[in-house]
């Protein structure tokens, strides 16, 4: 509701709001718009040089084979997480729904991989997975059932499944949570209902738990695609920024490398500029996907 | 049925903490220990591997970094944030729901994207590599969750309050300062927390704009740890700043982890 | 930290570099070229040195030596692993530091190609440093050795000088060698003979750093097509002409280490391994062989098994090839002066006295490694450095893998497409396509510039 001003009250708002407003500008929408514009630009990074070029950039990166791998990498990432989410998210949501200690206790631990840092989180499962059964857990574990070694981060079949997994492990709690509220959010009626007509387990969950949960499994998606495209830290601390021959290149780690291994600033922003409109896209397909609720008007 | 649930529960829970665990006995093994089994329990609790991680390794000074930044990074995005987040609230204008849309936009891309836009700013003033540079980046960065989740918050007083302290001859400054924020103070001490686990465990930016040891936080020294040749050797130490970097903010979470799951949720449900 | 020349040591500076005849080279602040010529280091100097397996301790030393023997000049060393990225934003913003030996991070050729760099032949043509901080005789450009000279220029210009450089080729155990009796492989025939007998002893006959193939490109695939093709086919493909990168000489490169591949000669998971782990496995005698560069000894010493031993070989040639036999591959570690340093006569003084023949010496002695100054390995060197040492100097023909700095993007795709070769998705023809691709790719992109070996 939008009131009109009081005499005297601009100095007050002003005041309240230019501090945020002010930094934020600097910081977040300044460097935004210049990303527009050194994208047009050739530019090593080593001194004031610039070259305006025009859209070379981005015709170069139509072609560039490399930024293309990052985007498909991603987009397997995606898919994998939203799978793992899903399945494995809902399936403990389910599990958590429930008063209890130990619900309560592992509904408190879930976090436990969000919050240490990104960066314990690679180091953690960078060693857990070394080649080396008498280092890794995971091989070490293996052994013990008799199954062989093998170097996860250092073969391009299994390299990007392991970066997979590492990401899931971190991000699993959140969703687990969103998606516990989500079913807690379901009337405490219409449950009931369901029981009293019979569907039990499965069929309850695929007739109305999951249809129910419409607005979170958006927020869940939405959430997925941005965190995907923020990855950044877990690739360049487990497979050195990218490797086994880009099988795990992101586009992130993709424009780190163009700006500051290969002085390319003008060619890099062009990639984030890229990116940053794909992730866009991607949000706005989502919201399409889930425009309708199937449930709305049904209440 | 309840069994399996029970089961269920367990598993999850220990594939959670099974490798926070692991990190943790490895922290007190030695070297050799570490390389010969991962099972193995060490043999005597190495607690020389946190001491030569505090001191050798440099974790102590990347600690009192962190320390530095994150308190930096509150003290000033906590008034902030508050401040505007209130104007918006409850002082709302033609244009205000256009500023907020901006804020919220934030929390939309991912902040590495504009890197080199960043680093060139902070070089032209003089900011790159300071402590001073990555807290205005932090707070900047911080303020579009922090204000969309003060906002809701303070739009949840009522407005009587307000008025009240009005007729009582108060400002519209004073109201905020001496009515509103103390009741806000629940909220504020959840995105508190909240922003202080995110800015402790910060990477990307920091990794772009600092260089130098001496204004190196935690996350990036636990990088350059496992990078510098000695500590890929001395895996007792390494394990034990692993320990180090992720302690604190399992402490902080632990007793207000109801609150923080509540708001965590609460910011993704609009 | 840096401090303003006082207008009364600008004159005295100003007054030491007028004196003597000038070169007649155009740089871009006029008369500088005198200056910077000549005259001992005055004011405050700024010293940032990339911090490897030989520290700047010795920097450090040499700074204070030359302190003593300069009153009137204060020198500030820093040093770390990671130094260029300090640097980068520094040379961005114009405050760079006054002499810098910026590390593998840094892309040096960028510099000089945006006039970062100051060009040094004016003080080359000027008198060596004697050892004590004073004016030597003769030229300082001669005391170096002119191979590793040339590869600091760039348009004939030298913006950059070697200070100690590397020496890659293949180590091995001589203690262990003896007591099965094995002689390291000089050619490719002998290597695929002695691998049998090796593997029958238990150990892998090569092991190699695969988490880094430049390692490999440097040990295996470079010296293989300059042995096939001669230096022809390594110069064309490291200047992009057209084909260079599937001439036969690198098909028959690449197809050597597939060849070695599937006759089991490399350690089982290599391509996973770090640098220090593959070396720790060679060193642990799991391997018998492996390709590094000089500072293998300094950088695993720590963790030596007590009796191991350390030899270095080239690598083996291919007989009958084009390429001479005694080739060896080097690489430079560059030290520059950047063009908007304040004290670039302190700069050049200091790195003239570290060149200097005692100070060099003194620099092989204390870190094992070889310098770019004549004359600098005869005093006493390390057992490890004896045979690099007399391969270099007995060498017909040393070259430089310089594409890898010249064309990051490039040399990315060569380690790329090695590691896919090496595990099994490329075939050697297949590599040498996508390879040539990415030369053609590198070739066509105006935006990165261009060199020639």
């Amino acid at each position: 509701m939008s009131r009109p001003l009081r005499r005297g009250k601009t100095g007050f708002v002003v005041s309240f709001l230019a501090p945020a407003v002010l930094l934020y500008a600097v910081f977040v929408v300044y460097p935004l718009l210049q990303a527009l514009a050194i994208s047009l630009y050739r530019w090593k990074g080593v001194s004031a040089r610039k070259r305006f070029v025009g859209l070379e950039n981005f015709d170069k990166l139509i072609h560039d084979e490399a930024a293309l791998q990052t985007l498909g990498n991603a987009a397997w990432l995606l898919v994998f997480s939203l799978v793992a989410v899903f399945v494995g998210g809902l399936a403990a949501a389910h599990a958590l729904n429930h008063k209890g200690r130990v619900a309560r206790t592992v509904r408190g631990l879930i976090l436990f991989p969000q919050v240490v840092s990104i960066v314990a989180v690679a180091v953690l499962w960078e060693f857990m997975l070394h080649p080396d059964p008498q280092m890794g857990l995971v091989n070490g574990a293996l052994a013990l059932l008799g199954v062989k070694a093998h170097a996860w981060l250092g073969e391009t079949a299994t390299a990007l499944p392991s970066v997979g997994v590492a990401f899931v492990w971190h991000a699993l709690g959140f969703y687990i949570l969103l998606f516990l509220a989500g079913i807690k959010g379901i009337d405490g009626e219409t449950m009931e209902a369901a029981e009293l007509d019979g569907s039990m387990g499965l069929h309850r969950l695929r007739t109305i738990t999951w249809p129910l949960l419409w607005s979170v499994k958006r927020i869940a998606t939405t959430y997925l695609v941005i965190n995907v495209m923020n990855v950044f830290a877990l690739v360049i601390l487990m497979t050195n920024g990218g490797n086994p021959d880009r099988h795990t290149e992101m586009p992130l780690t993709y424009l780190y490398e163009q700006a500051f291994e290969n002085s390319q600033f003008g060619y890099a922003t062009s990639l984030a500029v890229v990116d940053f409109a794909l992730a866009m896209l991607l949000s706005l397909i989502v919201m399409a996907i889930y425009r309708k609720n199937p449930v709305e008007g049904r209440r | 049925m309840k069994a399996l649930r029970t089961v269920g529960l367990l598993l999850l829970g220990a594939l959670v903490v099974l490798p926070l665990l692991w990190v943790l006995v490895a922290s007190l093994k030695s070297s050799r220990e570490v390389v010969s089994s991962p099972w193995a329990l060490p043999a005597s609790p190495q607690w020389s591997n946190y001491a030569k991680a505090w001191s050798e390794a440099g974790i102590g000074s990347y600690f009192v970094n962190s320390v530095v930044v994150t308190v930096g990074t509150l003290a000033i995005l906590l008034p902030v944030g508050a401040m505007a987040a209130y104007v918006l609230a409850k002082h709302p204008f033609r244009g205000s729901r256009t500023i907020f849309g901006a804020f919220l936009g934030g929390m939309m891309f991912p902040n590495l994207l504009v890197i080199v836009p960043l680093f060139v700013l902070l070089t032209q003033i003089h900011l790159i590599d300071t402590k001073l540079g990555l807290v205005a980046v932090y707070v900047a960065y911080s303020l579009s969750f922090t204000i969309f989740v003060l906002t809701g918050f303070f739009q949840t007083l009522p407005d009587e309050l307000g008025e009240a302290a009005a007729l009582d001859g108060a400002t519209d400054a004073g109201t905020f300062w001496r009515v509103m924020l103390p009741l806000a103070r629940p909220g504020v001490l959840v995105v508190a927390i909240f922003n202080a686990i995110g800015l402790w465990n910060e990477y990307n930016l920091a990794k772009v704009l600092i260089q130098t040891e001496p204004n190196t936080t935690l996350p990036l020294g636990l990088e350059r740890l496992t990078m510098t040749q000695h500590y890929q050797s001395d895996w007792g130490a390494l394990f034990a700043a692993l320990v180090l970097v992720m302690a604190p903010m399992l402490a902080l979470y632990w007793p207000f982890r109801e609150k923080i799951a509540e708001t965590m949720v609460a910011g993704a449900i609009k | 930290m840096k401090r303003r020349l006082s207008p009364t040591l600008l004159v005295a500076l100003a007054a030491v570099g007028c004196g003597g005849p000038k070169e007649g080279t155009a740089l871009r602040s006029g008369g500088e070229a005198g200056a910077v010529a000549k005259g001992p280091a005055k004011g405050t100097l700024e010293v940032a040195a990339f911090q490897g397996g030989y520290g700047i301790d010795f920097y450090e030393k040499a700074a204070n030596d030359y302190e003593e023997a300069n009153p009137g000049v204060k020198i500030d060393v820093a040093g770390n692993p990671r130094i260029w990225e300090q640097l980068r934003p520094r040379l961005n913003g114009g405050t760079p530091p006054d002499l810098m030996f910026p590390g593998w991070g840094m892309d040096h050729w960028a510099l000089a190609e945006e006039d970062q760099l100051e060009p040094l032949d004016a003080a080359l043509d000027g008198p060596p440093d004697n050892g004590a901080g004073k004016d030597g005789t003769g030229k300082w450009r001669d005391t170096f050795e002119p191979a590793l000279l040339k590869l600091g220029q760039l348009n004939g210009k030298q913006y950059v000088l070697p200070y100690y450089f590397n020496v890659m080729g293949w180590w091995y155990d001589p203690g262990v060698f003896k007591k099965h009796g094995w002689t390291p492989p000089a050619t490719y025939d002998d290597l695929l003979a002695l691998g049998p007998k090796i593997k029958a002893a238990g150990m892998a006959p090569l092991t190699y750093q695969g988490q880094y193939p430049y390692y490999m490109i440097e040990g295996m695939l470079m010296p293989w097509a300059f042995s096939v093709g001669g230096q022809k086919a390594v110069d064309d493909a490291q200047s992009l002409v057209p084909g260079a990168w599937k001439s036969p000489a690198m098909l028959k490169a690449a197809s050597m280490i597939v060849e070695l591949k599937t006759k089991g000669f490399f350690q089982d998971g290599a391509t996973g391994l770090s640098h220090t782990q593959a070396q720790q496995a060679f060193l642990d005698g799991k391997a018998a062989m492996i390709p590094c560069g000089t500072w293998l000894y300094s950088e695993m010493k720590k963790t030596m098994p007590a009796g191991a031993n350390l030899e270095f070989a080239l690598p083996p040639v291919v007989k009958g090839g084009a390429g001479d036999a005694s080739a060896i591959l080097i690489g430079i570690e560059p030290w520059m002066v950047p063009s908007a340093a304040k004290n670039k006569t302190g700069a050049i003084a200091l790195f003239r006295y570290m060149t200097s023949l005692p100070v060099a010496k003194r620099f092989v002695e204390e870190k094992g490694t070889l310098t770019a100054i004549k004359g600098s390995d005869e005093g006493k060197l390390l057992p490890v450095l004896a045979k690099p040492s007399a391969a270099f100097k007995a060498s017909k023909a040393v070259w430089a893998d310089q594409f890898r700095n010249w064309y990051p993007g490039l040399e990315k795709e060569v380690e790329n497409a090695l590691t896919a070769m090496l595990n099994g998705e490329l075939t050697p023809e297949a590599f040498c396509d996508r390879v040539e691709a990415a030369a053609e790719k590198t070739r066509k992109d105006d935006a990165i510039t261009k060199h020639k070996v």
